[in-house]
């Protein structure tokens, strides 16, 4: 097995989960002074890193000092991004200190390629692409700044990213009510906000020549300590990453057949649900032929979107047969459920539909990235497949839960292996069942 | 899996003689179909084209005609080489695929029909840039590359169906698949044919009180009835006229052009127009071409499925590619027949026109109105007429009313 070398600019997270409601309820308030200090330095970081490109052009090598003022920047806005997004609880020092609850480590990267420094910009696009939906940083708001002092084309892509409010915003969102009813944070949201900033702090640490190693989405790189906990519904990811360029190419028409039939099957389980919904009221459990109805609907929704966006390469079958296609959905038995717990579904599962909307807009752009890389290279980038499959696999375990088909919530944090089942759980509540309950889980 | 050889446990004489009958009443039925209203009598009439489009529009005519045959030829050489490579190299695509053998059959017929979207593209953009440069289309090049986007969809989705059915009963049925699949898609396109009025663009009733009013007449002299017509606004698209008739039974309609109406030809011209296309209803132009379409079907079905039984039929998705290069040399096999029963009906739909309208000059002044608006050429070369022609020539079409008009007392 090849050595995978560690991130240069790495996350790391000592955070307890445990959360001060009154902090939480005024956090955004809290954070002003943060936001100040932040957007000023900034603008001088980006003049900064216009220095250091110009260093790295003419002699192939940044000066020191330059470089660890702008890495300062990036650690101290990553802390101050954790600290408004929920990911961290203890005020952050002005400046940024080490041991914060979540840190980066950063390994300079003093002598770099002229071209691609020169290119820098240019090459760093399809990141910023991702970092809009991601929205894990504040860099963002200083970047807008920038942009539109300068009437650059970045502002209106951060502008994007902002208005849309990204995957860290929407978390952030969700685990602000989950924090203080709670009194702590859903370890779920913690390690996918922590992802978004790691992604977040690499991308704008390749943007302004802290490295010159491409920023990865892969969540297992990013946020390795991330697990899944044992879960109803399970992605099963057998994927190889390669991909024909003449499917890739017309992912989109081939593709058509399969959105017409799932649309005709949607609109069949549509049907089901409400009689589905009151039966397991009555018995207390989902029936197991819906289940199986539902499931293989769930798994071939995922077959299908898979394909369309390249995480998957093969062309799906049309039956959501389980165990075909290599970006496949394991479903546990039908399990008995709490009519409580059934009676409120709809309600219980918006949140959970609001991160998968947010998953699914990250999905979209891994789609339009990894189209181009797949018809380029002939092969699916890693790190972009594995983004990409988990936003399905939060998808297939939000359905899952809203159609019935598990108790189970939806698990928020961007992690494709299991975590260990001889192993202690490190989840901040008990977990009854197969899986985590809504409001820990999110 | 290996398709089990068509057996119908028959001896050689009555399989013969099976045949015969089968190929007389073949011959029966497109005889039956072949009937018209045009006399056999009539009397052709040679004109001299120069003197009725004038000599500069027909040299313009002939050559912007000349363009497009020579980038059709081109583009056929090119599908054929397509198909062909894709025929030996495109089962290989089977890998891509985890959808089992029908789904694996859907993709390739897919792919296939995407690369020779592919290769077919820049022909189409010459053709394209040739109509611009004349005046014929208005359409941007990425207005028509994207709307060709969306149709290659609808065209995947098509083919999509075809396999599914045709894989289907070549799995259940073996070779005996064409029969029952000729069928199939007789009854597909009639379905298509009847609803495709309602899946047309957006169309406005004619508005013309007097126009109204020359349809209804001529509904009455044809012997039919309650035909709605309709215009399709083409502004901005091209600045060509046509109309047509879709439909039937029903479902029956008619629509023109907005470039038919907007007064680049006169009221009687477009009467003429309008007896022309209920002409074609009230001959069954449409239920006779779907039945020509399946004494079509029966045969062509035959002859794919002895063409693909070295891969293994047509329930093995290998086959698929190789189908699509047989389909589409059948196609162009039988385009001069599908041309020549064309001709026939708007030969007719033309003379129930006259019979009706009695305006041999109106009917004259139409025809050298398209020449003027589509440049088409008059007299174009007798392969191209023979092979693409789906209607009479513009010069024929004038000597027709010409014959009409000498025939009247």
């Amino acid at each position: 097995m090849t050595e995978v070398p560690p991130l240069p600019i790495s996350v790391v997270v000592t955070d307890d989960l445990e959360r001060s409601r009154l902090t939480v309820f005024f956090r955004l308030l809290l954070a002003i002074p943060h936001l100040i200090v932040v957007i000023v330095w900034g603008i001088a970081a980006f003049a900064v890193a216009v220095v250091l490109w110009l260093a790295l052009l003419v002699e192939g090598k940044a000066p020191g000092t330059l470089q660890k003022f702008v890495a300062s920047y990036i650690r101290y806005s990553t802390q101050v991004s954790a600290y408004i997004n929920l990911a961290a609880d203890p005020y952050p020092a002005f400046g940024g200190a080490v041991g914060y609850p979540i840190d980066l480590e950063i390994e300079l990267a003093t002598r770099q390629s002229r071209g691609r420094v020169a290119a820098r910009l240019v090459l760093a696009f399809p990141a910023l692409l991702l970092l809009a939906v991601l929205g894990g940083g504040f860099s963002g708001a200083n970047f807008t700044t920038f942009s539109s002092s300068t009437s650059g084309d970045g502002g209106d892509l951060w502008a994007l990213g902002w208005s849309s409010g990204g995957v860290a915003m929407t978390a952030a969102f969700l685990a602000w009510f989950a924090s203080l009813a709670r009194g702590k944070m859903p370890l779920g949201l913690r390690d996918l906000i922590a992802y978004c900033i790691g992604y977040t702090a690499q991308a704008m640490g390749y943007l302004l020549l802290v490295t010159d190693r491409y920023p990865t989405t892969d969540p297992a790189r990013v946020v390795p300590f991330a697990r899944l906990p044992p879960h109803a519904v399970r992605l099963e990811l057998s994927d190889e990453v390669r991909r024909s360029r003449l499917t890739v190419f017309f992912r989109f028409p081939l593709a058509v057949p399969h959105l017409i039939w799932l649309t005709l099957w949607s609109m069949l389980v549509l049907v089901l649900v409400t009689p589905a919904w009151l039966i397991a009221l009555v018995i207390g459990r989902l029936p197991s032929f819906l289940h199986r109805f539902f499931a293989a609907w769930i798994r071939y929704t995922t077959h299908v979107l898979a394909f369309l966006y390249v995480i998957g390469g093969p062309f799906p079958g049309f039956t959501g047969a389980a165990g075909r296609y290599p970006v496949d959905i394991a479903f546990a038995p039908p399990e008995r459920q709490r009519r409580a717990v059934t009676a409120f579904r709809l309600f219980l599962a918006f949140p959970a539909l609001v991160l998968a909307g947010a998953y699914g807009t990250a999905a979209l752009v891994v789609a339009l990235l990894g189209w181009w890389a797949a018809l380029f290279t002939g092969r699916m980038p890693e790190g972009l497949r594995n983004l990409g499959a988990v936003s399905l696999r939060y998808s297939a375990q939000a359905t899952a839960y809203l159609f019935l088909v598990t108790e189970s919530y939806a698990y928020a944090a961007p992690a494709l292996r299991d975590r260990p089942r001889n192993v202690q759980l490190e989840l901040p509540f008990d977990a009854p069942g197969v899986g985590p309950t809504a409001i820990e889980a999110v | 899996m290996r398709i089990k050889p068509l057996d119908l446990r028959l001896g050689r004489g009555v399989r013969v003689a099976l045949v015969v009958v089968a190929g007389l009443a073949w011959v029966w039925c497109a005889l039956l179909l072949l009937r018209s209203a045009v006399p056999t009598d009539l009397r052709a009439v040679r004109l001299d084209t120069t003197t009725i489009f004038g000599k500069a529009l027909v040299r313009r005519a002939e050559h912007v005609e000349r363009f497009f045959l020579i980038v059709w030829v081109l583009s056929q050489i090119a599908l054929f080489a397509t198909l062909w490579v894709y025929a030996r190299r495109g089962p290989r695509f089977a890998r891509e695929s985890a959808a089992g053998p029908i789904g694996t059959g859907m993709l390739l017929g897919m792919l296939g029909l995407g690369i020779v979207w592919l290769v077919q593209l820049p022909f189409g953009a010459l053709g394209l840039w040739w109509a611009r440069r004349y005046d014929l289309s208005d359409i941007g090049y990425l207005e028509w590359a994207f709307g060709d986007w969306f149709e290659l969809a609808a065209a995947f989705t098509s083919i999509c169906v075809t396999l599914l059915i045709v894989m289907f009963l070549a799995r259940r049925l073996g070779e005996a698949w064409w029969i029952p699949g000729a069928a199939v898609f007789v009854v597909i396109g009639a379905g298509f044919a009847f609803a495709q009025p309602y899946l047309l663009a957006e169309t406005t009733p004619l508005g013309d009180p007097s126009l109204r009013r020359a349809a209804t007449e001529f509904e009455q002299k044809q012997g039919v009835g309650g035909i709605p017509v309709s215009v399709e606004d083409v502004s901005g698209t091209t600045s060509q006229a046509n109309a047509y008739a879709v439909g039937f039974g029903a479902s029956r309609k008619i629509v023109l052009w907005s470039t038919m109406v907007d007064g680049t030809f006169t009221d009687r011209e477009v009467r003429a127009v309008l007896a022309h296309e209920i002409g074609h209803h009230s001959s069954d132009h449409i239920p006779k071409s779907l039945a020509w379409f399946g004494l079509f079907a029966l045969p062509g079905a035959w002859i794919l499925m002895r063409a693909t039984r070295r891969r293994g039929g047509m329930g093995e998705a290998a086959a698929i590619p190789l189908a699509l290069l047989v389909v589409a040399a059948l196609q162009l096999a039988l385009s001069p027949a599908q041309s020549w029963i064309s001709r026939g009906m708007e030969s007719e739909a033309d003379w129930k026109a006259l019979q009706t309208t009695r305006d041999p000059a109106a009917v004259r002044g139409l025809f050298v109105g398209f020449a003027r608006t589509s440049l088409g050429d008059p007299d174009p070369p007798a392969w191209a007429h023979i092979l693409l022609d789906s209607h009479p020539t513009l010069a024929q079409r004038v000597a027709m009313a010409e014959a009409w008009r000498r025939q009247q007392p």
